[in-house]
């Protein structure tokens, strides 16, 4: 035992053996020392702490330090992400996805530690899918989901990290909720969440209009997710879009503005020849092949019989 | 044990009792709030801001939340908690209208509020006022600060700002107000308040609660009864 | 009876071929053999009335415990046969009426029976318990609609509201008299009006003392209780004198009519008796 002891953290070699063990008082002491960080010290409307001096030795969650919005326009909604997920100062994703499905009428943009919105979201959609097939109601309602996910997030008391944008047409029109992580609720026009909020918000408080159409709508959304990408350290990459309609139809826009491309600068690139590898270069000296064995039945195997009556 | 009250002051300094047990990034309806009972019925009022630190969360917030057909409450403090001690008062309330077959008092919402505020209060941050109309008692206000205490009054301050409008409401308030003239002090004593409390702004939302019925009504942030005329 | 030894009244779990649980019945054979409770909805107040038998010679009246009982300030309830399986009941009662003053009101008299009703019913149903022998009469005043009333619960867990409720070994008897009695506010003659709670106590006093025969049965103490506008709507003992003087009146009227009786036709009193 005390060989395996650092003596560096004070164990007394000279310690009787037996008994109970105290390691774990200088650990926790370590620790503390370390500035342990508490559970609630991330901010979801703060930037991935780029440069705090006291680092955790803990490894830390994937937060999607984020810009989302919503909007509502005359005949539904439009949701609005960027795409980078982050691992403190490292991008750990450069074109993940936040625009979750809820129900065919409602989707939801989350931010805050990815794992949580993404488990978060799952879980309301198979218990609104649940919904529906017992009340037989082919509709989910978008206050529904809200009030699924607000007793959720409130249940956990802000410990699961969600800060969402739920947005969603019903028959009573189109309807846009902002969720935070501890279980409030407003019903809003228009809204961002995320680190890069504030910039997107910049954009809305200045060009929002009632009743605007699908177009102005959708162009607000893409302005205002740039200006969290460009703006915000915890956001990047590119544009997802996603449009509700009243009538029910959706449209998913998925990396509709791609404003970071790096394909093209690569193709710029001189490389070495040794470095390019050509097709053809590794030879193909045989190949076969080798059909599926009848393992399943088809229409072929069933011999049909004459009911009798 | 005096001692033990120090420390806790020394720990709490320089916070407001409505933020010190916000935990870091809940949402505050840093507030001002308040109800007034005249003849016949009750005036709700609350300025729209919500907050998380420095950043306005809603600008437009409903801080005026139903609980029965005539009875509503006003919320402050954090918005998660409130909201979900809205949801469960209007459950029960609504299962005992049922039960009883008549329109629930407000005496019993607000001891309804009051006992889950007092029995959760280590987890909760909330201070509500809950006001209304009902058949018994008629317009009825009462006061449930952070604590859970329970205390009807003829009207209610709350929240953040209501510091700053004690003394003006104390100088104007009167006995047996019209409903008009509660709902020109509630209007003024919210719009001095959300004018120096910085938690507090955005419009000035009123709710009239009597047999009738309810009116809701608002007053937009360019229109606020401050200061002398053309300031 | 005829039920005895069939083997389907064991248990309140178990219905007969007919459709009967037994046990419920004799639930309310207990009640039937035990002293008459009244209860009587006046103009100004409900009065409650308990013939509650001396079961010893030797008992010193007043000890034996009182039938009426206050559940809270507002509400009161008298009730008959075992007296344990009552007791537990307005203890319960009593706590129903407390849990709802937590709410900031007094519990309506209707949630208030209804309540009981529930838990008097919940031991008809599991095979392990036992039903209640005992009928429970609630009177109680509505500080919400200002309005009293008189709720009585029976050992199958039914709960009506009543004009005038009787329970007990002269319920037949004491029904037919008090119908005679102008306690229904829509069915007032004209120019008559609604009894008072002071006439109630005579009356009620009458029915006991006329159902009790005095060579044949056992002597009992006669308990009033009532809750009226002149007690503030607060359940109270009818005072001593006041029953005093209401039972004087009782034995003279009781005389009275036997004295007319006596040359009317006297297959008519038979049948009263039961």
């Amino acid at each position: 035992m005390s060989e395996l002891t650092n003596p560096a953290i004070g164990a007394d070699p000279n310690a009787p053996s037996g008994g109970f063990s105290f390691d774990n008082v200088h650990r926790n002491a370590l620790l503390l020392q370390r500035q342990f960080p508490s559970p609630h010290s991330s901010d979801p409307n703060a930037s991935a702490n780029a440069n705090s001096g006291d680092r955790s030795i803990l490894p830390l969650a994937t937060k999607t330090g984020t810009t989302i919005v919503g909007v509502v326009y005359k005949d539904g909604i439009v949701l609005g992400a960027d795409t980078r997920s982050t691992n403190d100062t490292t991008v750990a994703d450069k074109n993940c996805e936040k625009i979750h499905y809820i129900a065919p009428n409602i989707y939801c943009c989350g931010a805050g530690t990815a794992a949580d919105t993404e488990k978060t979201t799952e879980l309301i959609s198979s218990q609104m899918e649940l919904l529906r097939l017992n009340t037989g109601d082919g509709q989910s309602r978008v206050v529904t989901a809200c009030t699924l996910l607000k007793r959720m997030l409130f249940r956990y008391q802000g410990y699961v990290s969600a800060a969402l944008v739920l947005g969603g047409c019903d028959l009573d029109g189109p309807h846009l909720y902002q969720i935070y992580p501890h279980g409030s609720t407003g019903k809003l026009p228009f809204t961002t969440m995320g680190s890069g909020s504030l910039a997107a918000m910049a954009i809305f408080e200045s060009d929002y209009r009632d009743d605007m159409d699908e177009v102005d709508a959708l162009r607000l959304v893409q302005r205002a997710i740039l200006a969290g990408i460009f703006n915000d350290l915890g956001s990047g990459s590119n544009v997802d879009t996603c449009v509700i309609r009243v009538d029910g139809t959706v449209t998913m826009g998925r990396n509709e503005i791609r404003p970071n491309e790096v394909g093209p600068l690569r193709d710029m690139v001189r490389r070495s020849d040794v470095l390019n590898m050509r097709e053809g270069t590794t030879a193909v000296l045989r190949s076969s092949f080798v059909g599926r064995s009848g393992v399943g039945v088809s229409m072929a195997d069933v011999t049909v019989t004459a009911m009798e009556t | 044990m005096s001692h033990q009250y120090t420390a806790d002051y020394d720990a709490y300094a320089g916070k407001s009792a409505e933020t010190r047990h916000l935990k870091p990034g809940e949402l505050s309806t840093g507030t001002t709030i308040m109800a007034v009972q005249f003849d016949g019925g009750v005036v709700l009022c609350a300025d729209s801001r919500v907050s998380t630190g420095s950043y306005v969360a809603n600008r437009a917030s409903d801080k005026i939340a139903q609980l029965h057909d005539h009875i509503w409450c006003c919320r402050s403090g954090s918005a998660a908690d409130t909201q979900a001690l809205t949801d469960y008062v209007r459950h029960f309330l609504s299962q005992l209208a049922v039960e009883t077959g008549r329109l629930p008092e407000v005496k019993v919402a607000a001891h309804l509020m009051r006992r889950l505020c007092y029995q959760n209060k280590d987890n909760l941050m909330a201070g509500v006022i809950v006001g209304g109309w009902d058949p018994v008692c008629g317009g009825t206000v009462y006061n449930i600060p952070v604590g859970g205490a329970c205390i009807p009054m003829p009207f209610a301050l709350g929240g953040s700002g209501s510091t700053y409008i004690y003394g003006l409401v104390d100088a104007e308030y009167r006995e047996n107000m019209t409903k008009d003239e509660a709902l020109a002090l509630v209007r003024k004593a919210v719009a001095h308040a959300m004018a120096r409390d910085g938690s507090s702004g955005g419009i000035i939302r009123t709710l009239v609660a009597t047999e009738e019925g309810n009116v809701r009504d608002y007053v937009s942030g360019n229109m606020l009864p401050y200061g002398p005329a053309g300031w | 009876m005829a039920s005895s030894g069939s083997g389907y009244d064991l248990s309140s779990s178990t219905f007969s071929p007919d459709g009967r649980i037994f046990q419920i019945e004799y639930a309310a054979k207990a009640v039937e053999n035990a002293g008459t409770a009244l209860g009587l909805r006046c103009a100004d107040g409900v009065v409650l009335a308990v013939e509650k038998p001396l079961v010893n010679r030797m008992l010193v009246a007043r000890t034996t415990g009182g039938y009426t009982r206050s559940t809270s300030t507002r509400a009161s309830r008298s009730r008959v046969s075992s007296a344990t399986a009552g007791r537990s009941l307005t203890g319960r009662g009593r706590r129903r009426a407390i849990t709802r003053r937590h709410h900031g009101t007094k519990i309506p008299p209707a949630t208030l029976s209804s309540r009981i009703s529930a838990y008097v019913h919940y031991f008809t149903l599991h095979g392990a318990l036992r039903p209640f022998g005992a009928s429970t009469l609630v009177a109680a005043y509505d500080t919400g609609t200002k309005r009293h009333s008189l709720h009585m619960i029976e050992p199958s867990g039914v709960c009506y509201e009543y004009y005038g409720a009787a329970a007990g070994r002269g319920r037949q008897p004491a029904r037919t008299e008090m119908e005679k009695l102008v306690v229904n506010p829509s069915r007032v003659p004209e120019g008559g009006e609604m009894i008072s709670v002071s006439e109630g106590v005579r009356q009620l006093a009458k029915i006991i003392h006329s159902l009790h025969d005095d060579a044949k049965d056992k002597p009992f103490e006669l308990e009033m209780s009532w809750l009226c506008e002149g007690s503030g709507w607060k359940h109270e003992g009818v005072p001593r004198e006041i029953i005093a003087g209401a039972v004087e009146w009782a034995k003279k009227e009781i005389e009275n009519e036997g004295e007319n009786d006596e040359e009317g036709d006297d297959d008519e009193d038979d049948e009263m008796e039961e």
